[in-house]
């Protein structure tokens, strides 16, 4: 009797959290990813602190827009983001994959990033990404790849009209 | 007999498992380049789909397992992270794989500021960005020459790029003009215009030119800065006549190198000019003078 309830629990529990396993990866997919930012190191000239707090924000706002337009092919929330080569780039990707019918979701498990050059007349700014970001490859809801693993990104920022965009966004090994 | 059968069984069962596993295997070289042809060897037999995701690009195409498949440069085209994908008879396989940028080919090269005063140091700054053909960011050091000259002379600085990035910070030099600015790696070159103009006035003086009942012209000499460049024309010069009925001021600009003002005569007055930050000689009229 007693086996039988621990085997009803166990079952019930295995339940809870094949169900809350994915919605709590879907949140975090769907929230700002942690991110943790160093500008000691910029050259040549210092990032002031309001500098800072846009870069974090913004850098934060292109890696939610890009997991956005990857997971549903739509390339509205890259264009708020993300400018130059980067925009062409992704935005290709977009289209690309609507015509093949693949989706790509993106988990994010946060970044640690380093800013290493900051423009003299402040107008660009790039940063060293290294990124632990967990990858599915789908066709409609099946898995056709998936992997976790540890990126390093090249970031280059510029100004925009009101935010920062990212206009290089380069993944090396 | 019957342990050797089971044995048995199980032996085929594991190879024909490995077997069924390694059907739509790939092979990618390590060494993949943005902008090259890269060929992937695939194993297994039978009609399958590839599936190639990069940075900016999804590429699809059927490929026949067991043959080697051939990706144009031109589906290759950006570096980074790449994942393969085989769809065959068995589930997908995958793989992801790096391909590294290609060559130095191209620069951006960001000049400011677009106009500067000459003679002030490290008031330029250049900064360039290395990618190769594709508009890769090449981030492994590339040597990166910055030229700044004003008719045939000027200076030359060698840079070595550092995450994809070189950038100078250079003195203005003594001659106005427009300066040419100039960054360069391997065959790429871009050219930037600096306009260097001349800086504030120095020693500016200035004279009585006509002087009636009524009025009084002053005008100033050839205005130059420190170092022997013309003050634009239009830049502005202030008189300034003080006397015991108060201030009159006249803004002038400079035409033809020298500035002119027209000022009301007066019984004892006293006449300064200044351009900007800078003040020149004073005068004296009337009274006697």
């Amino acid at each position: 009797m007693k086996l039988r309830r621990v085997l009803v629990l166990t079952a019930g529990i295995a339940l809870a959290l094949s169900g809350a396993i994915p919605l709590v990866n879907h949140i975090l997919a769907d929230s700002n990813p942690p991110l943790q930012i160093k500008f000691d190191s910029a050259q040549p000239r210092e990032v002031e602190d309001s500098t800072q707090q846009a870069i974090a924000r913004d850098y934060s706002a292109a890696w939610k827009a890009l997991k956005t337009s990857l997971a549903n092919n739509a390339t509205a929330p890259l264009t708020e983001n993300f400018t130059g080569f980067a925009l062409d780039r992704l935005s290709q990707r977009v289209k690309d994959q609507q015509q093949n019918g693949i989706t790509t979701r993106i988990i994010d498990h946060g970044h640690k990033v380093e800013a290493v050059f900051y423009s003299p007349d402040g107008s660009s700014l790039e940063l060293k990404d290294t990124a632990s970001i967990e990858t599915q490859v789908l066709d409609g809801s099946t898995v056709l790849h998936s992997d976790k693993t540890q990126m390093h990104y090249y970031a280059v920022l510029t100004g925009a009209e009101d935010r920062w965009k990212v206009r290089v966004l380069e993944s090396a090994e | 007999m019957r342990k050797v059968a089971l044995i048995t069984l199980l032996i085929l069962t594991c190879w024909f498992a490995s077997d069924w596993a390694r059907a739509a295997d790939l092979k990618i070289p390590h060494n993949a380049v943005a902008g090259e042809s890269l060929t992937l060897a695939t194993s297994g037999s039978g009609d399958a789909t590839l599936i190639l995701v990069g940075p900016g690009e999804v590429v699809k195409r059927s490929i026949r397992l067991g043959e080697d498949v051939q990706i144009k440069p031109e589906e290759l085209r950006h570096a980074g992270r790449w994942i393969a994908i085989v769809r065959g008879g068995s589930g997908p396989q995958s793989q992801a794989f790096w391909v590294s940028p290609g060559k130095p080919d191209q620069l951006s090269f960001l000049a400011r500021p677009s106009r500067v005063p000459v003679n002030r140091p490290g008031v330029i700054s250049g900064v360039a960005f290395v990618f190769d053909k594709n508009r890769n960011l090449v981030p492994q050091p590339t040597p990166v020459e910055f030229s700044l000259s004003v008719g045939g002379s000027g200076a030359k600085q060698s840079v070595k790029s550092s995450n994809g990035i070189a950038w100078v910070k250079s003195s203005s030099a003594r001659k106005a003009g427009a300066a040419q600015f100039v960054a360069s790696a391997g065959d790429a070159s871009v050219r930037r215009v600096v306009q260097q103009v001349a800086s504030d006035p120095c020693n500016l003086r200035m004279k009585v030119e006509q002087k009636s009942k009524d009025h009084v012209v002053l005008v100033t000499d050839p205005i130059r800065d420190c170092t022997g460049n013309p003050v634009p024309d239009g830049t502005i010069v202030t008189f300034i006549e003080t006397d015991k009925t108060g201030k009159s001021v006249v803004d002038a600009r400079i035409k033809k190198g020298i500035a002119r003002a027209e000022m009301p005569a007066s019984e004892n007055a006293n006449v300064t000019i200044a351009a900007g930050v800078v003040l020149g000689n004073e005068l004296h009229i009337g009274g006697g003078e």
